[in-house]
């Protein structure tokens, strides 16, 4: 039975070379039992975080063909297209096919190793960080007011730089030229954006960026700006149903007032009063002990 | 008897426009409870905005619960003075006129005084007199009354969280806080419906019997004169409260339960992630848990209404705390998700019986006449261990990491409290009946040295007759 092996140690663990910037990636050992030739593909799927420049090489180890021929072709694609050139014979080592690739980090994107024989194939998926806490809805705030829009990543970046966008343009927001609109704060992975003295035309979408040197990664933001006025709008409907229901219970209270539903009378009792102990019975006429209990019949 | 039933001079009308004051507390008991818990949604972007902490907007919160504890006296107070009507209106516009102020505030401090210190006021201002009103208006069947009103808590906190969540994507915290204060207002119309009690002085004839006859012989003419500080406190407030025995175990085993009882709750989500359920299902446990305290709030008053369980509503109140012990021992031992989905269903019941009878219980110790005064005393005292609570659990995870140990002492508390109060109540009601008893052979034995005094009289009586017959027989 075929038998796809591939291990992976973390990036940052242990590099088994140390060689400068080369890493070896050494792919997990797992089971693709149902691997039939010709039948579904296994796809397994690795994800290892990549921050700086530096050259990567792949490693897939192909075991158990049945017939075991001498030599097994291989191919890698990138983000699911065939790389030129890239198809090899593989040949068989100790009943193992070894198939390697060597690739700059700055080509990111999805590698998989393909084997022609049984279309067994390993993806790794090279990708900078994604933006923590990720804001899909807009961001209301008033004209006048200040905001403060903010963005959070796992990794500290090299740069962060904050842009608005105007009309499918990215102006980059400048504290110097503008400080008393704009006012920028970074704490290594997080970076605050202040905009002061909010007005209609600040609305729209603004890009934080976080720069690394093999690519820049973007998270969008949008802001809305609205006028006290629309708040107001549904205040005022509650308000005014507020007093409209007031005015009728008092209304209704006034004209009908011979209800006797909330009067309640004295019976035949003879009232002792003690300012301090009280005594108290209650319930269907049955006596509770909770308390102690004076009765006049 | 219905005459003799209650220590109010007039038999409660249970039912007719009570059960519209119950729809009346309803409303402002919800408010009262959930909205301080409902404002959470707004804090991330207001700690952004004043760029604070977040245990700093946390006091928000914190501040508004515990003035809706502390106010609890003043509240008691204007509500001897002026019933529950006005203070209750009083009550909605603070809060509303509060909520309004805040949504313009520059500054934390801003906060902190418009939601926390006046907002908390005026829900002071709702609490109280709701649950005045109610025990004016119900008797025989209070407990339901009183379960239905307190169902208002968890009913409206469902209704407030989604809207404040969609309040906050439309309009940002300001104009939410616009809106809110709106919205609150509608503790002012709570307040109309609460129609005051008018009674009717009927001719009160006095009665004889021979076993009350010494009873009456001695009532003295209570005319109180009042004098002095401790009598002009007692005006307002009645501190001899603090000698009743049953009104003392109460106390003790309420704060003990409050202790414990906040924790799981607040933990409820972060305990959740961290056994691996995303966010949106572990939010969903929140709403499970409202839906279970829903449906058994209304159900435990219905059940302590009946005549089984009635008089011994003392008992049925230390075994639903005993419960929340029990569940939270047990709870902690389910995994999965479905487990604590269950232990969810199982935790929001128990909370919910707890806070249904709650109240009730308190009526039915110090009577509907005292519980005005009674209830502010207590929420006074209960406002340290509410606030206390969820910081110390807080600082036992950040020790233990992990939140079995909130379950398991947060579980323990209750377990013990429940247990404390089964007790100290069965001594307290052993003790009562051996004094009714004593009482009843004192006057008897009273009754008994009257009668030979009367025939002593009747003897000197008769010889002096006996004289004036010799003497007629003499002349």
């Amino acid at each position: 039975m075929p038998r796809l092996a591939s291990t992976q140690q973390s990036c940052w663990d242990a590099p088994l070379f140390s060689m400068a910037y080369v890493l070896h990636i050494i792919l997990l050992l797992l089971y693709c039992d149902t691997i039939h030739s010709g039948q579904s593909l296994v796809k397994v799927i690795e994800e290892p975080t990549v921050l700086s420049p530096q050259t990567i090489q792949l490693l897939c180890n192909l075991s158990d063909i049945p017939n075991n021929p001498p030599t097994v072709t291989g191919y890698w694609t990138k983000d699911g297209q065939e790389i030129e050139n890239s198809k090899e014979a593989v040949n068989r080592n100790n009943d193992q096919y070894i198939f390697k690739k060597t690739i700059q980090a700055a080509d990111v994107g999805n590698y998989s190793c393909v084997f022609r024989e049984n279309d067994a194939q390993v993806t790794f998926v090279f990708d900078a960080p994604v933006m923590k806490d990720k804001r899909d809805k807009p961001i209301v705030s008033y004209i006048g007011d200040t905001v403060v829009l903010r963005c959070t990543l796992k990794n500290t970046p090299k740069t962060w730089n904050w842009y608005k966008v105007n009309n499918t343009e990215k102006d980059l927001i400048n504290v110097t030229v503008s400080p008393l609109k704009y006012n920028i704060v970074i704490h290594q992975n997080v970076t605050k954006l202040s905009v002061l003295n909010l007005t209609e035309a600040d609305a729209g979408t603004f890009i934080c960026s976080a720069e690394f040197d093999i690519k820049s990664i973007e998270s969008y933001l949008e802001l809305r700006v609205l006028s006290l006025l629309e708040p107001l709008k549904p205040f005022l409907v509650i308000v005014a149903e507020v007093i409209i229901l007031v005015t009728l219970i008092l209304v209704w209270e006034k004209c009908k007032p011979g209800q006797d539903h909330n009067t309640a009378t004295t019976e035949n009792v003879l009232y002792t009063e003690q300012t301090s102990k009280l005594t108290h019975s209650d319930s269907n006429g049955m006596e509770t002990t909770t308390r102690q209990r004076k009765t006049e019949q | 008897m219905p005459s003799d039933v209650t220590d109010l001079d007039y038999t409660p009308p249970d039912g007719g426009w009570g059960w519209v004051v119950v729809f009346a507390s309803f409303i402002s008991i919800g408010f009262a409870y959930s909205f301080p818990k409902s404002l959470t949604i707004y804090f991330k972007e207001i700690q952004e905005h004043f760029i604070i902490s977040y245990s700093e907007i946390a006091w928000v919160s914190s501040i508004m619960m515990a003035t809706t504890y502390a106010g609890g006296p003043v509240s008691s107070v204007l509500v001897n003075r002026y019933g529950s009507r006005p203070v209750v209106i009083i009550g909605g516009l603070m809060v509303g006129v509060a909520m309004m102020t805040a949504s313009f505030a520059t500054s934390i401090l801003h906060l902190f005084i418009c939601v926390g210190v006046i907002g908390g006021f005026g829900l002071a201002f709702n609490l109280q007199p709701s649950l005045t009103i109610t025990s004016k208006y119900f008797l025989v069947k209070r407990p339901i009354a009183n379960g239905l009103a307190m169902t208002g808590s968890p009913v409206l906190l469902s209704v407030l969280a989604p809207l404040n969540q969609f309040l906050f994507d439309n309009f940002g915290w300001r104009g939410s806080f616009l809106i809110l204060g709106g919205v609150l207002l509608h503790c002012c119309v709570a307040g109309c419906l609460m129609r005051p009690i008018k009674v009717k002085l009927a001719v009160k004839k006095l009665t004889h019997q021979t076993a009350t006859e010494v009873d009456v012989t001695h009532q003295t003419a209570e005319t109180v004169n009042i004098q002095g500080c401790v009598e002009k406190v007692n005006r307002f407030i009645d501190l001899s409260i603090f000698k009743e025995r049953g009104f003392l175990i109460y106390l003790v085993g309420n704060v003990v339960m409050l202790l414990g009882i906040h924790a799981p709750i607040v933990f409820l989500v972060p305990y959740a992630e961290q056994h691996g359920i995303d966010e949106e299902d572990a939010a969903l446990l929140l709403s499970i848990f409202a839906l279970a305290d829903t449906v058994a709030c209304p159900v435990t008053g219905f059940l302590a209404s009946t005549g089984w369980i009635r008089p011994n509503i003392q008992y049925f109140f230390s075994f639903a705390v005993a419960c929340n012990g029990v569940c939270h021992l047990t709870g902690s031992l389910l995994t999965g998700y479905v487990g604590l989905v269950v232990y969810t269903v199982i935790f929001g019941s128990t909370w919910g019986m707890v806070g249904a009878l709650k109240f009730e219980v308190l009526m039915d110790l110090v009577g509907a006449h005292q519980f005005s005064s009674t209830v502010g005393l207590v929420t006074v005292i209960e406002c340290v261990p509410v606030l206390l609570g969820p910081p110390i659990f807080g600082l036992l995870v950040d020790i233990f990491k992990d939140y079995k140990f909130i379950h398991f002492t947060s579980g323990g508390m209750l377990l013990t409290s429940g247990v404390f109060l089964f007790i100290m109540n069965y001594y307290n009601y052993r003790q009562l009946e051996n004094e009714e008893k004593a009482s009843k052979k004192e006057i008897q034995i009273s009754s008994a040295n009257q009668l030979p005094a009367r025939e002593e009289a009747n003897d000197k009586e008769a010889p002096v007759n006996m004289r004036s017959e010799e003497a007629t027989y003499s002349t």
